[in-house]
């Protein structure tokens, strides 16, 4: 089956998927209730989307298609809510958050539906640990050549939403010294990492997809696990490094910050994306999931060393009349405070030195979910 | 009858022999009885009253004495501690059906067992007496039966929630009718407040005083964020020793020291559920230790009484579960399959029954079909709780292909 023709998207329009944690608040451990959440949500319209994920512990939520920051966080303000009042029927906790601090991946269990299982089969325990939990916003593109365009300069970029979002220091009851420790999960993967260096779509199409499809690996774009990758049925490319903020206002913060950086990019602000610039991609990317914002990068073109946290400031201040134009101000706003008052990351590890516990992360994790104004001042 | 005609030696011989034979036979049979998918616990029953002093003989009359009254009282303080451990009581604030689903359970199943006891000749205060030990369904097997198939989802945390909610409601019932009983037999006011209210009150007190207790100490100690099974154990050992030794209620405290404990927060791991190897070993005890002190002609004497009795139980569980269920957040046929679930008795009960003895009554006599409706649950229920939690697809896949 040929890659379906690139459908035209509005320029700049985006949509947010949250992979989500279900908790049982018992325990605070994973619990499988995704089919009970998905019974209950289906007895009312649901102010967006809601899809099972590969383990019944997760959720996947989505909103629709957006232009405004306004719109997108009233969306998922919206969507929370719905959330949170489910869960609280049937004593489960939601809660964003890359892993889940405790979990065992062996206790998991794979969501009954033929793609799930057939992924299960394949990569065995991999699937399991693939119970990660990972934002994704989409951009919407009036090509398939300025989908290629976009993803290949957002290059250098991915670092930031790695450090921006990064909510997933422990694993297994343990400090990974990770600020996105999800990451290595999906680098585990064999068809993760970058997309391949091609600009023109109609390259990606016939030399790269056709070849990969003949070589018997992938069947559709969903077998890559990129990224960034393009999504030809939406007209979107769909980044998907972030780990789930712990807030739906980061949430639909971050995916602002992407919306102004494309705006700024498609008008041609910096030098054409270009293969070499990839050769740091993955000591930046593994910067950012290790030191988080306290990273530095590698320019791509000057190889000069950059401190993760200033690059982002600095970025700030050039796309903030895009972000003006777009009304994506606040988003920026939002930004710039996470910045400097560090990330979900470190928010959870003072929570378990508060707390002194793993089940205390979680348990603020979900505070922090519920409460509407991030994070900083938790209800009692 | 046996020992009548062997020599002084070897029947003391025997008696250091016969639990540690039990045990391994119950055991054995516990591992054969999984090929089958029997849930262990049946099976441990089964050879517990297999084994018990009024049929095989093997076992002695009294049960083995203090020190397992002890054992038994801890294995089962762990479990119990492990159940309150997961309950969650803001949820019955949240979702108000959910308690009001828990109150018409335990209430349908009272009425029902008093109808069905009082239509089977029994005296009024027998009727209560059988109707309010009725209610409770048993955390041991429930939790056991959760931890061996490691479940999870729905029908899973209400048979947990719902058990909590009607163990409680049965201590409140059934203590106010011992006391009112006390009253009347004896016309001693007094004592019969000291054997109900204050009962209750101390040792729900002894168990928060611990939950509060017991992770500060571990904090203080550094502990808070590593294993702290050793501790608790330790902690509930001590808990059990002193109900025991001041004749308060064991299962209360430990239950409430479970819930105290959640409640702050602190850390029992998963690899450490339900005890690890020790809870395992003490439940082998646990269970052949209280069927065996069931004893045949109760049963046989009972039996018919005690079918209805159980047939009135089961049916006021399933429609009470079920009638709430669509209000409280899940579908019917998860409503029903919680009622179904929560079908196991009798831990709690037969140890509730020892703890009157030392008000010098015996209640066991009057209870005759309670034996039989308990010693058919030991066996029967913990399949219909698995068997509800497999219908409801909340049990663990053996092993995916």
């Amino acid at each position: 089956m040929a890659l379906e023709a690139f459908a035209t998207s509005d320029s700049l329009t985006l949509g947010v998927e949250l992979e989500l944690q279900l908790v049982s608040l018992s325990d605070f451990d994973l619990v499988d209730a995704s089919p009970d959440m998905l019974e209950l949500l289906g007895r009312r319209s649901f102010p967006g989307n809601v899809v099972p994920e590969i383990t019944e512990s997760m959720i996947e939520v989505s909103t629709g298609i957006h232009t405004r920051h306004s719109g997108l966080l009233a969306q998922l303000h919206e969507i929370r809510d719905a959330l949170v009042s489910a869960g609280d029927m049937l004593n489960v906790g939601v809660c964003g958050g890359g892993t889940h601090p405790f979990q065992e991946w062996s206790q998991r269990k794979i969501f009954s539906k033929p793609r799930f299982k057939e992924v299960s089969a394949l990569y065995g325990y991999l699937a399991k640990q693939f119970t990660i939990f990972g934002q994704h916003v989409h951009i919407g593109c009036r090509s398939g050549d300025e989908a290629l365009f976009l993803l290949h300069s957002l290059n250098r970029y991915v670092p930031h939403f790695i450090a921006l979002s990064a909510s997933s220091p422990f694993v297994q009851r343990h400090d990974t010294l990770f600020n996105s420790a999800r990451l290595n999960s999906v680098f585990a993967f064999p068809l993760s990492g970058r997309a391949p260096f091609t600009l023109r779509w109609t390259d990606f199409e016939n030399d790269y997809f056709a070849q990969m499809e003949r070589t018997g690996v992938v069947t559709s774009m969903k077998d890559f696990y990129w990224d960034i990758r393009p999504k030809p049925e939406f007209g979107t490319i769909e980044l998907r490094v972030c780990d789930t903020p712990l807030t739906v206002d980061r949430a639909a913060a971050l995916a602002c910050y992407l919306q102004a950086l494309c705006s700024y990019l498609l008008d041609k602000g910096e030098p054409p994306p270009a293969e070499s610039d990839y050769l740091i991609y993955n000591y930046n990317r593994f910067q950012a999931c290790r030191f988080g914002l306290d990273g530095t990068l590698v320019h791509p073109k000057t190889y000069e060393a950059l401190p993760l946290r200033e690059d982002i400031l600095a970025t700030l201040r050039r796309i903030e009349p895009h972000a003006e134009a777009l009304g994506a101000s606040p988003a920026l706003n939002h930004v710039y405070q996470g910045a400097h008052s560090g990330s979900d990351a470190s928010f959870l590890r003072r929570q378990f030195d508060e707390s002194g516990s793993a089940e205390g992360i979680v348990d603020a994790a979900i505070r922090a979910f519920r409460s509407s104004r991030g994070h900083r001042r938790l209800p009692p | 009858v046996l020992t009548d005609s062997i020599p002084a030696a070897a029947v003391a011989a025997a008696a250091h022999l016969a639990w540690p034979l039990v045990v391994a036979l119950a055991w054995i049979g516990g591992e054969i009885g999984r090929r089958w998918r029997v849930p262990r616990i049946s099976v441990y029953a089964l050879v517990g009253f297999a084994c018990g002093a009024t049929q095989l003989g093997l076992l002695p009359a009294t049960g083995g004495g203090g020190s397992s009254v002890m054992l038994v009282n801890i294995a089962f303080g762990l479990i119990l501690f492990e159940f309150g451990y997961r309950v969650n009581l803001r949820w019955f604030v949240t979702n108000p059906w959910l308690a009001a689903t828990g109150l018409l359970e335990a209430l349908l199943t009272f009425a029902a067992v008093y109808l069905i006891a009082r239509w089977g000749g029994a005296s009024t205060l027998s009727a209560l007496l059988l109707a309010s030990l009725a209610m409770p369904t048993s955390p041991a097997s429930v939790m056991l039966v959760i931890n061996e198939q490691r479940c999870s989802g729905q029908v899973t945390e209400r048979i947990v929630h719902l058990a909590a909610m009607n163990c409680v409601l049965t201590v409140f019932a059934f203590n106010a009718i011992v006391g009112f009983w006390t009253f009347e037999t004896s016309g001693r006011l007094g004592l019969a407040i000291s054997s109900s209210a204050v009962v209750l009150v101390v040792s729900a007190g002894l168990g928060a005083l611990f939950g509060l207790g017991v992770p500060a100490l571990l904090r203080r100690l550094g502990h808070a964020s590593h294993d702290s099974t050793v501790a608790f154990t330790i902690a509930i050992v001590l808990l059990v020793g002193i109900a025991l030794a001041l004749r308060y209620s064991p299962l209360l405290a430990t239950l409430t020291f479970g819930i105290v404990a959640r409640h702050r927060r602190i850390t029992l791991n998963q690899a450490q559920r339900n005890f690890g190897a020790l809870g395992d070993l003490l439940a082998v005890l646990l269970f052949t230790y209280v069927a065996a002190t069931i004893e045949w002609p109760r049963v046989a004497a009972g039996l018919w009484l005690g079918l209805a009795l159980i047939g009135a139980r089961l049916a006021a569980k399933v429609l009470g579960v079920a009638a709430l269920s669509r209000a409280s957040g899940i579908s019917w046929r998860k409503g029903a399959l919680t009622g179904l679930g929560m079908m196991p008795i009798s831990v709690f009960v037969i140890l509730l029954l020892e703890h009157t003895r030392f008000l010098g009554i015996d209640l066991v006599d009057h209870l005759a079909p309670l034996a039989a409706a308990t010693l058919l649950l030991e066996i029967a229920a913990p399949l219909a709780t698995q068997l509800a939690l497999r219908l409801a697809g909340e049990t663990h896949e053996p092993r995916s292909s």
